[in-house]
């Protein structure tokens, strides 16, 4: 591409006038239609605040929701990625049975919106299959080491199998776009390498360990690191269905405080760094490869 | 592997029939489990009920039922999205592409925006900061918000169809003596639309799909239908797999048509 | 007589509507050199990735070393394992050295250990004068370079048979000669070798055999010196005087 010469012009002109007008009804509305006084000062008890008996600071709802968020992005690009790998796999496997049970997934979950699989396989999950798989149970364990490592990993026990569910939902969802990540990769490796893998002697499963997963990891990650952006942002999603997360948090807040343009303002901006930072991340670890590969 | 594995595998790989048989099995037994999981729990199963949902009829009189409401709604809002989000997109492609400073920073900032904050936190926001300073009701609220979120993917499909037309293009419109404005009108704009088909299409049902999400701030859609007659009836699951269903029949058949879309494209180049 | 190391008895191919090969029989003795020729899509390529069943034959019956290609996997591994094989394009594995390259298969097919794979590897690569680049990656290699590792590779595996599927044709010319030397000298040391070429003064150095294909047809057997003075059928003819003529 050339590179143009960036320059002042009417266009300039036009798009500085547009933002000045809009930011000049903004005000104007705000302070006169609407008589909105801002006040950030009663935000901050609600991220961290000194305890009265203590007088430690102690973090709040926000940090709270922050952490949940974070464990859910965390752990869910995991789960989804044990998932997206083995559906990947079957998505390319000759078997033609695993084939339709893959495609028939992926389908499935990209043409339902997220609200609705969200809605619908929570209602699956909390009235059928946390009860089959003893999670209340678990939470409810007397065993402290039990206890412990459920707080450390996951937050407040009363609140585990709310959390597991919504895990298992946004990992079962993100899984499906990891395995045509997955497929994606694998496929982009030129068939001659299987066929160079198979004329040496290889079996088909060391052709795929040694020749073709570890070429198509490469292809794989920057699309991978992408996903975890994204399920940073989806997990918002399951504030709908109570989980404890910064969403969910946020909307308590703006609740019993009434400062909703502060709360909801200063929201999205904490998601804008926690994902922005993650994109300069990736972009210097892509590049720092990149480099290392030459 | 022993024989018999090795055996099944093979079959699975060569025969169709037996694969489908497996498949269909392992679809019943999914099926099977659901519905004996709510048997389980005592659940009353009403798909007799759904049918009033589309259409209702009483007393020799027929009347549009709830559903069909909330997919009258939903389509409403996909069809003023489409047409404002191709607006916003191409305008925020231009400006990406021109070479004014504050174009490329206004469409810039605009992009990391979107891409980095989640949709549902964009909707409360707009719901809870923007429309009461505006004074704009619930339903545009959904179309503006939605068209915000979608314009950006939209401004990045028209942007790299431009560019996708070859270089050589361009300098042989120079050549001929052709204006910027012609170029792109003559050109460039004929050569990238069949480029550019497909991903659109794509968007639409994207569109279609994250339109749901006006159901949190209560805009009367198919999603928000849903609900409503959940928490009346308490039919969840037949609600909610037909409400499943609608979106799946209207988002496959677009996926249908883009697909006869690429076909086409790679048949005619 | 000897018995023939590879057998092709009425082998046909089919890919949809096209036939790739139709009822090719053909045997190759231990130690024998063969060289095939024809015009592009006369089914060479095809008939020498049946024979490691890269490509499966729809009917016919192939048996290479006393051991029929069926859909058993095992015999299909341990054929693969006494046949290697040279492509076009060098497939070589970009995300592995050199070394890598060669010791992968012994390693994991034949179970030897890294120290014994690595020697062996070594000495394939002396053979084909290239031991200094063992660390290299492929993309690092000029193209005759990759195609004598791609042949060290096969070599590692210790084969009995070697198959070339159009070994030059990705070369610039200048580097024709070092992969074609190489050639030359496996073949001195008594391997058997079917090669598909369009290199004809190297058919007439090492061939025992040529072979001319057209239409997925075996249209002409003979050895080279009766095959470049006297051919029997038109179609050969032709074709000898259209790739000799320059």
């Amino acid at each position: 591409m050339q590179r143009k010469k960036t320059k002042l012009n009417w266009i300039d002109a036009l798009v500085v006038l547009s933002i000045a007008i809009f930011v000049i009804v903004i005000v104007r509305r705000v302070e006169s239609v609407l008589n909105y006084t801002w006040d950030w000062s009663k935000i901050v008890p609600f991220f961290i605040y000194v305890d009265r008996e203590t007088g430690e600071w102690t973090k709040n709802l926000m940090i709270e929701g922050l952490l949940m968020t974070m464990r859910l992005a965390v752990y869910g690009i995991v789960a989804s990625a044990i998932i997206g790998v083995v559906m990947g796999l079957c998505r390319i496997s000759s078997n033609l049975f695993l084939r339709m049970v893959a495609r028939s997934y992926v389908e499935l979950v990209r043409n339902t919106p997220p609200l609705v699989f969200i809605f619908i396989f929570y209602f699956f999950l909390s009235t059928q299959l946390m009860p089959v798989l003893g999670i209340e149970e678990l939470a409810r364990s007397d065993s402290p080491t039990v206890q412990w490592l459920i707080r450390i990993l996951c937050g407040d026990p009363v609140l585990f199998s709310n959390f597991i569910s919504g895990l298992v939902c946004l990992s079962i969802f993100e899984g499906a776009y990891i395995t045509e990540i997955v497929r994606a990769g694998v496929q982009s490796i030129p068939r001659g390498q299987w066929e160079a893998g198979k004329a040496v002697g290889l079996s088909g499963f060391d052709v795929m360990r040694s020749v073709i997963l570890p070429q198509a990891v490469n292809r794989i990650a920057p699309p991978l690191a992408n996903q975890f952006i994204t399920l940073i942002k989806d997990s918002s999603i399951v504030s709908l269905i109570s989980i404890q997360e910064l969403t969910f948090m946020a909307v308590e807040v703006g609740v019993s405080t009434s400062r909703i343009f502060e709360i909801w303002i200063l929201t999205a901006a904490m998601y804008f760094v926690i994902c922005y930072a993650c994109v300069l991340f990736f972009n210097w670890l892509e590049r720092r490869a990149a480099r290392a590969r030459r | 592997m022993p024989k018999v594995l090795r055996k099944y595998w093979r079959l699975s790989q060569r025969s169709r029939t037996f694969a489908t048989i497996q498949y269909l099995l392992f679809m019943g037994i999914l099926v099977w489990t659901v519905v004996h999981g709510a048997n389980q729990m005592g659940y009353q199963w009403q798909w007799y009920n759904i049918p009033d949902l589309f259409v209702k009829e009483f007393r020799g009189e027929y009347y549009v039922g709830r559903l069909t409401k909330g997919l009258w709604v939903t389509l409403q809002l996909t069809f003023w999205c489409v047409g404002l989000t191709l607006l916003v997109g191409l305008i925020t492609a231009l400006l990406r592409m021109s070479n004014s400073i504050s174009g490329k920073a206004l469409a810039t900032g605009y992009l990391e925006v979107v891409r980095n904050t989640p949709l549902l936190v964009q909707l409360y926001l707009f719901y809870f900061v923007f429309s009461p300073i505006l004074g704009i009701d619930r339903f545009w609220t959904g179309v503006v918000c939605l068209t915000f979120y979608e314009g950006s993917f939209v401004a990045e499909i028209i942007r790299s169809g431009i560019q996708s037309v070859d270089r050589g293009q361009w300098e042989a419109g120079d050549a001929v003596g052709l204006k910027k404005g012609d170029i792109y009108r003559y050109i460039v704009i004929p050569q990238a639309i069949p480029i550019m088909l497909p991903p659109l299409t794509g968007q639409i049902i994207n569109l279609v799909k994250h339109s749901a999400i006006v159901s949190v701030i209560a805009v009367a859609d198919l999603t928000t239908e849903g609900r409503n007659v959940i928490a009346d009836t308490f039919m969840s699951f037949e609600v909610w797999f037909t409400v499943a269903g609608i979106y799946l029949a209207i988002t496959l058949s677009l996926s249908i048509f883009v697909h006869w879309l690429e076909r086409r494209a790679a048949f005619s180049r | 007589m000897q018995k023939p190391i590879i057998k092709l008895r009425g082998v046909c191919k089919l890919f949809g509507q096209f036939q790739a090969l139709y009822d090719v029989s053909f045997d190759v003795k231990l130690g024998e050199r063969v060289v095939v020729c024809g015009p592009s899509g006369s089914g060479k390529s095809t008939m020498i990735r049946c024979i490691n069943r890269l490509e499966e034959h729809d009917s016919g019956e192939i048996t290479v070393d006393g051991i029929e290609l069926t859909e058993d996997m095992e015999n299909i591994l341990s054929v693969r394992r006494e046949v290697g094989m040279v492509f076009q394009q060098f497939n070589l594995f970009p995300h592995l050295t050199v070394l890598e390259n060669l010791v992968l298969a012994p390693m994991r097919a034949r179970k030897l250990s890294r120290t014994e794979a690595e020697k062996t590897a070594m000495e394939y690569l002396e053979r084909v004068r290239i031991p200094d680049q063992a660390s290299k990656y492929p993309a690092q290699l000029s193209g005759g370079q990759q195609q004598r590792v791609a042949i060290a590779r096969s070599l590692c595996m210790k084969p009995k048979i070697m198959l070339f599927d159009e070994p030059t044709s990705a070369l610039d010319p200048e580097m024709i000669k070092e992969v074609l030397d190489v050639m030359i000298e496996l073949a001195r040391d008594g391997m058997t070798m079917i090669v598909v070429t369009h290199e004809m003064g190297f058919a007439k150095t090492v061939a025992d055999t040529m072979v001319f294909m057209d239409h997925g047809r075996i249209v002409e057997v003979a050895p080279p010196s009766t095959f470049f003075t006297s051919p029997k059928s038109d179609r050969t003819q032709l074709f000898l005087s259209q790739i000799l003529s320059h």
